[in-house]
C-alpha cells in the first residue's frame, strides 16, 4: 500500500506541476505547448548542475538535499528563462503561439543532446558519482536512524524513501494556486486570458500580464522536468521525458484549466501507471496475497488502463470543457 | 522592453556556452594523458574516447550495440578492449554508433559499418548479435575488411570472426554464490525481452546456479523471473517501479542482466536496502548495492582476437565461432571485490575448477523461460 502511494506520487508530481505550468500560461492567454521542451530543457540543467558540482566536489553526500533544492532552482530559473523566447515570439513578436511551442519542443531536445555529446560523449548525462537514491532520496538515515528504522504507518509514507522535491512542489502547487485564484495579482492575470481588451481597458498591462505568467510557466516546468529526472530516472538526462511535456498538456485539459481538477487528474493517471508497472508486487490489503497478479488478467490490460481512464474521462467531461476565451490569441492593442 | 529581452536572451545564451565550454576544455586536459595507470593496471578510463589520426584513417573501428556506447557495460567494455588494442599498438581508432538509436535498422547499422571501412579500417569490431544482417552484408561489400562479432554467431566466411561467451557459466557462478550467501529470495530482470541470446544464458545459467547452491544447503529458494520493460536495455520509470515492488514484496537480491537497465535496478536497490547482482562486468564500483557480478571478459578476448588479426593469426579465429568461457580464463565473478561472507573465494575456485574440468556442467540451451522447467527447490513467483 506505501508503495503504491509513494509510486504513484512518483508518476503523478511532474505531471501535476507542468500542468499547473500550463494552466499559468493558458489563463495569462498564452498557449504553452513548449512545455515538453522546457522541460527537457530544465531535467538537463539541473542535472548538469548536479553534476558539475559533484565534479568540483562542492558538496558531499550528506548535503545532498542542499545539492537537489540549488538545483531543482537553478533549473526553474533556466526553465523561465527558456521560456522567454516563447514568450518573445508570441507576445511581443505576435507570432502564432502553437507553432513557436512546437519550434521551443524541436529545439529544446537538439540542443541538449548536442551538449550532452560534447561533455559526456554518448547520448545520456549522467549524475558524476553515485545514485539518486544515495544522495538525494529521504531514509531513515538522513535522520540519522539505523537502516531498517521504522517509522509507523504515517512515518514510513511521509520520511521514508521519499524525495523532497515532491512536497516542495505540493506547496508551490498549493501556493501557485492560492495566488491565482485568491488575489488581486490572479484575478488580473486571468482577466488577460479571458478578455484582455476589457483588461487593458482598465489599465492593466496585457502584455505584461502574459510574460509574467509565461515566465512562471516556464519556471514550473523546468523545475518539473528536473523532479522528473530526479525521481524517475535516476538523475539521467536523455534529451526525452517519456512525452510527459504532452501528458501534462492532456490532463491540463482532462482537468479543465483549474489547480484542483488538474491534480486529481495527474493522481489518476499516475495511480494507473503505477499499477501498471508494479501489479505483481501490490499487496493491496496486507494479507501477502498479491490480488492483482493472481486474477491472471494479461500485463497488457494493466499498461492500457492509464490511457483508457483518460479517454473514458474525458469522454465524460469534456463537455464541460471551458477554454481560456482569449488563449491563442496574440494581444494588439489597435484591436478594440 | 524589447532590449531588456534581447539583453536576457544574449544572457542566457553566453550563459549555456560558457558553461558547457568550460567542460569541453576539461575533458580535452584529459585527453592528453597516457593510458596506463601507475601501477601498471590498464586504466581504461585514460585512454581517451575519440582520437584524431594523422591521414583521416581510422585502422581499428568499433560498431556499438543498442544502447550506449558509455553504458558502463557491454558496449563500453568491448569498446576498452579496441581502445586499449589500439593505444597500446599506435593503432588509429573509432567508434561508430548506428543511427537511430534504439530503433536502428539493419540498414542503420550497415551505414555504420560501410563509414568505418571507408575511413579505411582493417578490423571491424561489431558487438551484439543483432547486427549479423548488416555484417554478412558489409562482409561480402568489403572482403578485404575484418570483421569481429561480438556475442554473435555467422560461419562461413572468412573474414567474420565470430567471438561467443558461456554467460551461463558466470550466470551460475553468481546464482551459486548469492544462494550459499544466504539469499532465499532472489530475481533475474533481463533486457532483450526474452530474444537476447546472452542474456537468456545468464538467466539460465544464473537458475541452475541458484538450484545447484540449494541443493547443497537444501533449502528452499523463491524467484521472479522477467523480461519485462528490458526490451530496449534502458533505465526507465516502469522498470524501477515494477523492481522496488519485488523488494517490498520480499525479494533480497536482483541480478540485472541488461546494460543501463542496472540504472533502475541500482535506484529500486538503494531506495529498498535490496541487493543487486552485477552484469558483463565487475559493477561495484557504480553502486554499493553490488554483491557481486557475472563477468565476461569483453575487453580481453576483444583484444586477444584483434591481435590475432594484427599478428597474422587471423585463420584461428576467421570464419568461425569461438566460445570464451571459463576453460580460457573469461568467464567468472570478481574476487578482487569479494563482499561475500557465506562463500569464500577458495571455494569459488574450487568450484571454478570444477567448471573448467568439466566436472560440472551447464546448460547453455536458450530458455528465456525457465519457470517451464522442472525445479525442486525453486519455486517460481509471477
Amino acid at each position: 500500500m506505501i508503495l503504491l502511494i509513494q509510486q504513484t506520487m512518483i508518476y503523478a508530481i511532474p505531471l501535476m506541476i507542468v500542468a499547473l505550468a500550463g494552466i499559468f500560461a493558458e489563463r495569462s492567454g498564452v498557449i504553452n505547448l513548449a512545455l515538453e521542451g522546457i522541460m527537457i530543457f530544465g531535467a538537463f540543467i539541473g542535472v548538469l548542475f548536479v553534476r558539475t558540482m559533484q565534479e568540483n566536489q562542492v558538496f558531499t553526500q550528506e548535503q545532498g538535499q542542499i545539492l537537489m533544492l540549488l538545483a531543482f532552482l537553478v533549473s526553474s530559473v533556466c526553465g523561465a528563462l527558456f521560456s522567454l523566447l516563447l514568450s518573445f515570439s508570441a507576445i511581443t513578436l505576435k507570432a502564432d503561439q502553437t507553432i513557436g511551442g512546437t519550434a521551443l519542443n524541436l529545439l529544446a531536445p537538439a540542443i541538449v543532446l548536442f551538449f550532452i555529446n560534447i561533455i559526456a560523449q554518448q547520448n545520456v548525462l549522467m549524475m558524476y558519482t553515485g545514485d539518486a537514491a544515495s544522495w538525494f532520496m529521504i531514509k531513515p538515515s538522513t535522520f540519522g536512524y539505523e537502516r531498517g528504522h521504522e517509522f509507523g504507518l504515517l512515518g514510513s509514507l511521509f520520511l521514508d524513501k521519499v524525495y523532497l522535491t515532491t512536497y516542495l512542489c505540493l506547496i508551490i502547487f498549493v501556493v501557485l494556486s492560492v495566488i491565482l485564484y485568491k488575489t488581486k495579482f490572479g484575478l488580473r492575470l486571468r482577466s488577460c486570458g479571458e478578455n484582455p481588451q476589457a483588461s487593458d481597458s482598465l489599465g492593466i498591462n496585457v502584455y505584461k500580464m502574459r510574460y509574467i505568467g509565461t515566465t512562471i510557466s516556464g519556471a514550473l516546468a523546468g523545475a518539473g522536468g528536473f523532479t522528473y529526472a530526479l525521481t524517475t530516472s535516476n538523475c539521467a538526462s536523455t534529451g526525452e521525458v517519456a512525452g510527459y511535456g504532452f501528458l501534462a498538456l492532456a490532463v491540463m485539459i482532462f482537468g479543465n484549466w483549474t489547480p484542483l481538477n488538474v491534480a486529481l487528474g495527474g493522481i489518476l493517471f499516475g495511480l494507473f501507471k503505477c499499477i501498471a508497472a508494479t501489479y505483481a508486487s501490490l499487496d493491496i490489503n496486507g494479507d501477502g496475497v498479491y490480488m492483482l497478479a493472481e486474477i491472471g488478467v494479461s500485463p497488457y490490460v494493466y499498461r492500457l488502463l492509464p490511457y483508457l481512464i483518460t479517454l473514458i474521462v474525458l469522454a465524460f467531461t469534456s463537455k464541460k470543457s471551458r477554454v481560456p476565451k482569449a488563449e491563442g490569441i496574440p494581444y494588439d492593442k489597435g484591436q478594440r | 522592453m524589447k532590449k531588456f529581452i534581447s539583453v536576457l536572451l544574449i544572457g542566457a545564451m553566453v550563459f549555456a556556452f560558457t558553461a558547457c565550454g568550460g567542460d569541453k576544455n576539461e575533458d580535452a586536459g584529459t585527453d592528453e594523458q597516457t593510458g596506463t595507470s601507475e601501477s601498471g593496471a590498464i586504466d581504461y578510463s585514460k585512454i581517451p574516447d575519440t582520437m584524431e589520426s594523422e591521414d583521416g584513417k581510422y585502422q581499428i573501428a568499433f560498431i556499438t550495440d543498442v544502447g550506449q556506447l558509455k553504458d558502463q557495460s557491454f558496449n563500453e567494455f568491448t569498446w576498452n578492449g579496441v581502445k586499449a588494442y589500439a593505444s597500446e599498438n599506435d593503432k588509429s581508432y573509432k567508434y561508430y554508433q548506428p543511427a537511430n538509436d534504439q530503433a536502428a535498422t539493419d540498414a542503420d547499422r550497415y551505414d555504420a559499418m560501410k563509414a568505418a571501412a571507408d575511413s579505411g579500417a582493417e578490423v571491424i569490431v561489431a558487438a551484439g548479435f543483432l547486427q549479423e544482417k548488416a555484417l554478412k552484408q558489409a562482409a561480402e561489400d568489403f572482403p578485404d575488411v575484418h570483421f569481429i562479432f561480438i556475442d554473435g554467431a555467422i560461419e562461413g566466411y572468412d573474414n567474420i570472426a565470430s567471438v561467443n561467451y558461456r554467460e551461463e557459466q558466470a550466470g551460475y557462478l553468481a546464482g551459486y554464490a548469492a544462494v550459499m550467501d544466504g539469499f532465499t529470495k532472489l530475481g533475474f530482470s533481463g533486457g532483450g525481452g526474452g530474444s537476447n541470446p546472452a542474456c537468456e544464458r545468464y538467466g539460465y545459467g544464473y537458475v541452475q546456479g541458484v538450484e545447484a547452491a540449494a541443493e547443497v544447503k537444501d533449502v528452499d529458494v523463491e524467484m521472479r523471473y522477467s523480461w519485462e520493460y528490458g526490451s530496449t536495455f534502458s533505465a526507465s520509470p516502469d522498470l524501477q517501479a515494477m523492481l522496488g515492488g519485488w523488494y517490498e514484496a520480499g525479494t533480497e537480491v536482483i541480478f540485472m542482466s541488461g546494460g543501463a537497465m542496472f540504472q533502475s535496478g541500482a535506484a529500486a536497490a538503494a531506495a529498498n536496502d535490496g541487493a543487486i547482482i552485477g552484469v558483463d562486468v565487475d559493477q561495484s564500483g557504480q553502486s554499493d548495492t553490488v554483491i557481486t557480478s557475472a563477468m565476461k571478459d569483453l575487453a580481453g578476448s576483444t583484444m586477444d582476437v584483434i591481435g590475432a588479426y594484427y599478428d597474422g593469426n587471423w585463420e584461428n579465429y576467421g570464419g568461425k565461432v569461438t566460445t570464451f568461457g571459463a576453460a580460457e580464463g573469461r568467464v567468472g565473478i570478481p574476487t578482487d571485490t569479494w563482499q561475500l561472507e557465506g562463500w569464500t573465494v577458495d571455494d569459488y575456485n574450487a568450484l571454478l575448477e570444477q567448471i573448467k574440468n568439466g566436472e560440472v556442467e551447464i546448460d547453455n540451451e536458450l530458455v528465456s523461460d525457465p519457470s517451464t522447467l522442472d525445479w525442486e527447490h525453486i519455486t517460481f513467483v509471477k
